[in-house]
């Protein structure tokens, strides 16, 4: 028996390195041929493919609706820039540190979530969403209240530079974000094809059948928090090296960003996360491009990628639930 | 003691508003198992309906009144037009949890929410503009003092306490009242008495859509108005729903008034920058005490 | 005259009505008897739109009533008494009443009243309650409201679905009395499924003998008791 499962494990493994390595080639590639701006857009992508992965395992895979992911990247990034600020870390070692900083803080949300389901889940997360900017203005001396803390990616190392010659910031960027959203992808890919995954499942599709099979879905729930919350948090502090970690740069609508990024794609696959990250980063330019010849206000040209998107987000609930990624979703629900 | 009285006094009448958006929010949950996140959306548009009506020379009385019918609605054509179509779709296979049965509604709503704020943004630009009160907003005097009290006030409180008078008589004395209460309690044997629950629960969509309005006329004046600025309502309203039971219409109107209680406690004795840790607090509290709200059925879990 | 034929309903893969066939006539008692899990109480939800057929036909007085709701099916003179007390326990026994009448207060205004009156008359122990939540009521009680909620809406055809179900034997009698009393007396159509086959039988006027969803037998309901060999096969007794 024992002898079966590992070479199960193996051959998860072996599936999820195949697709991690493949995603590498691809990002590579077309950051090689993306102009400046939009290898910043990749990079952006990357980081919040990572916020949207805790989206997908969370709600997707567990059925938990959480809206308060934004604060669990908060709490990932205010870890890392203190660190950096007043420790005086390199970010190789600070992002590690505040994925744990994050992973506490899945702790506790985890164990004051684990009764609730649900709107109630929803409307608490929304809260803690709400509430935790607000620390910053309490703890001014520390966190330095809205102002932030600004914090960057720095410079390439010298034996990078001496390696594959002097990247622009913008490449930089992508290369700093890659391995952390690689290593996330392989990580998520293992959890879906996994027992582990198929337990979060059997939590979600029955909690009654899955308790009586001897899941302990409490403890099971809590684990998911914590897990999703890594993941938020190692996106929240890649996306506080875009310049500052401040209130304003986790707004609540963060959140619901990475959710509407997980259903546009499809909210049970890691694939449709991917893709509904593109969507998401890429509308505002894709609308410009579109609408850029009508010469439209500035007014209605802000809050238009905002209606796009929320119109999309309606669509794909009422008419195609399962995403973009529905199709690919057959071989491994 | 003047702080005192002014917490109290701000406290009854911010109460009473979110008193107002948590009847909504229960009352949509009750009828159709849902919370509607995009409720005060829908108050944030209609109150910009009466803003420009009020700006272009139109009496205050009759933007009121139509902020409240497109409130009504708006409520109405969104169960119609999204939130039907999606409960009609229960057996795909996405949403044949329980769990996502209830998860998909309130993203859902959260989509409509955007689509409103953009709207809005879009219609009236996002910068803040001040909404006007009907009556005053000094405080009254009383032998040269000035309470902290306003003809404003008053209006607010006996205005709700009137929508709450005549909502309970309404559902308990009518008709339609009746049926909208059997479509919420058991859909199914709503169903086999001949009541065409679609309609009722529309209905309900329409009722919580213009309190919710109401609300929002209520209180921007205090505030401003802009795409946003009613998010935080909401909020106070879901705590206010959850601590007096998200089943319990009178519940939620007491879990109003307590949450204005302690919101305007805080933001008078401590700072106005902790209500949202007090909110959290409060929330917490009452969903590690007593889950089912202070008022819940005791075996009411309906997720 | 009810007439279902070749009617087929099924959840997922589970067949749980594989072409049933039979017929109920006008103000006669008709009742479906079978073991649990015939299909007994999924025909009635079929019949009164909560479930939907994949294939096959039922009419009512000549006219289909496929593919309507079930609010609009009651409205045609259709009323169905749901398994196991279907009452609102957080309304009162008064609400719970006036409910079934709801869509005739306009029309008939008048008979609204008389409709209830007739209920409290039949049954003078919720007359007594009226005032009373419905969850307070016995279980006799809540069936005996039940079936006065079905009745107020004037229907032509009852649907009755285990109305025994978890009563003390005296309170089942009083019940399929009243029910008898009222077929004979207005003339009413019903069709009574039931687990309790002697008692139905006992009242009906014709019996069909549901098994995993087949008509195995669909004969007068006398002629059904006497037969010991089905009785011993089918319901185990």
């Amino acid at each position: 028996m024992r002898a079966v499962s590992k070479v199960k494990q193996h051959s998860i493994a072996r599936k999820s390195l195949r697709r991690t390595l493949f995603f590498i080639v691809l990002i590579l590639l077309a950051g090689s041929t993306f102009d400046a701006y939009n290898q910043a857009q990749l990079a952006l992508v990357l980081i919040l493919f990572i916020g949207v992965l805790s989206v997908t395992l969370l709600t997707g895979i567990s059925g938990q609706l959480s809206l308060g992911q934004g604060a669990l990247m908060a709490v990932g990034g205010y870890c890392m820039a203190l660190l950096i600020t007043n420790k005086g870390y390199s970010i190789w070692v600070a992002i590690p540190l505040a994925i744990v900083g994050a992973a506490i803080a899945g702790l506790l949300l985890g164990i004051s979530a684990a009764r609730l389901s649900g709107p109630y889940l929803a409307g608490t997360t929304l809260v803690i969403a709400l509430a935790i900017p607000t620390l910053s203005n309490r703890f001014m001396s520390v966190l330095k209240g809205d102002e932030g803390l600004p914090v960057d990616v720095g410079y390439p190392p010298n034996w990078f530079t001496k390696l594959f010659g002097e990247p622009s910031y913008e490449q930089w960027q992508l290369y700093v974000a890659l391995p952390f959203a690689a290593i996330a992808l392989f990580f998520a890919s293992n959890i879906l094809l996994s027992r582990t995954g198929r337990m979060w499942r059997a939590i979600r599709d029955n909690e009654t059948a899955a308790s009586l099979s001897g899941v302990n879905f409490s403890r099971q729930k809590i684990f998911v928090f914590v897990v999703s919350a890594t993941f938020a948090g190692l996106s929240g502090a890649l996306y506080g090296l875009r310049g500052l970690v401040g209130p304003s740069v986790y707004p609540v609508s963060l959140s619901l960003t990475l959710l509407t990024a997980a259903v546009l794609g499809g909210i049970r696959s890691i694939f449709g996360a991917f893709i509904g990250t593109v969507i998401v980063v890429f509308l505002p330019d894709w609308i410009e491009a579109v609408l850029g010849s009508f010469e439209l206000s500035e007014q209605v040209s802000n809050f238009m990628p905002a209606l796009i998107s929320s119109l999309l987000l309606i669509l794909t609930v009422v008419i195609n639930p399962a995403g973009v990624a529905g199709t690919h979703l057959h071989k491994h629900k | 003691m003047e702080t005192f009285l002014a917490a109290l006094f701000s406290g009854t009448s911010r109460g009473a508003i979110y008193a107002l958006v948590a009847l909504g929010l229960v009352i949509v949950w009750r009828g159709a198992g849902i919370v509607n996140f995009a409720q005060m959306g829908q108050a944030m548009f209609s109150t910009y309906i009466a803003s420009t009506m009020i700006t272009n020379g139109y009496s205050y009385w009759l933007g009121f009144i139509v902020a409240i019918l497109v409130g009504a609605a708006m409520g109405a054509l969104l169960d119609i037009l999204v939130m039907r179509p999606l409960s009609n779709k229960k057996k795909t296979e996405l949403l044949s949890s329980d769990s996502m049965r209830a998860a998909v509604p309130v993203i859902a709503s959260l989509g409509i929410l955007g689509v409103l704020q953009a709207l809005a943004g879009i219609i009236w630009a996002a910068e803040e503009r001040g909404f006007p009160a009907p009556y005053p907003q000094e405080g009254f005097t009383v032998a040269n003092n000035v309470m902290p009290f306003t003809s404003f006030d008053v209006f607010v409180i006996s205005i709700v306490l009137a929508t709450l008078l005549a909502t309970t008589l309404f559902f308990k004395k009518t008709g339609v009242g009746l049926a909208m209460r059997a479509t919420a309690l058991n859909a199914e044997v709503a169903r086999l008495s001949g009541i065409r629950t679609n309609f009722t629960r529309s209905l309900s969509w329409g009722f919580s859509g213009a309190a919710s309005s109401l609300a929002g006329l209520l209180i921007t004046p205090t505030s401003n108005l802009s795409p946003n600025t009613l998010d935080l309502v909401l909020i106070i309203g879901f705590t206010a729903a959850v601590v007096g039971g998200l089943d319990s219409p009178a519940g939620s109107v007491i879990g109003g008034f307590l949450v204005g209680m302690v919101i305007s406690f805080v933001s008078f004795y401590d700072t106005p920058e902790d209500v949202f840790l007090s909110i959290l607090s409060v929330l917490l509290l009452v969903l590690i005490i007593r889950p089912r709200g202070i008022f819940g059925a005791k075996d009411a879990r309906r997720v | 005259m009810l007439e279902v034929k070749d009617l087929v309903t099924s959840f997922g893969s589970v067949v749980a009505l594989d072409g049933i066939s039979f017929t109920a006539h006008e103000s006669k008692i008709t009742t479906v008897i079978g073991a649990n899990g015939a299909g007994k109480s999924t025909l009635l939800r079929t019949i009164s739109g909560l479930e939907h057929p994949s294939t096959g036909s039922i009419t009512w007085r000549g006219k289909s009533v496929i593919g309507m709701r079930p609010e609009d099916i009651v409205r045609a003179g259709i009323a169905h008494v749901p398994e196991g007390h279907a009452v609102i326990s957080e309304l009162s026994v008064e609400e719970n009443m006036s409910m079934g009448s709801l869509f005739r207060r306009r029309k008939f205004k008048s008979d609204v009243a008389a409709a209830q009156d007739e209920m409290y008359e039949l049954f003078p122990r919720l007359k007594e309650r009226r005032k009373q939540l419905a969850g307070t009521l016995s279980g006799g009680e809540r069936q005996m409201l039940a079936i006065s909620r079905a009745l107020v809406s004037r229907p032509q055809l009852l649907l009755l679905d285990e109305p025994s179900l978890g009563l003390a034997p005296l309170v089942v009698e009083q019940i399929i009395d009243s029910i008898n009393i009222l077929c004979r007396s207005t003339g009413l159509t019903v069709l009574l499924v039931e687990q309790n086959a002697n008692t139905a039988l006992g009242v009906a006027d014709h019996g069909v003998l549901l098994a995993l969803g087949k008509v195995v037998a669909d004969r007068p309901a006398a002629e059904l008791k006497a037969d010991a060999n089905l009785r011993a096969a089918y319901l185990g007794y």
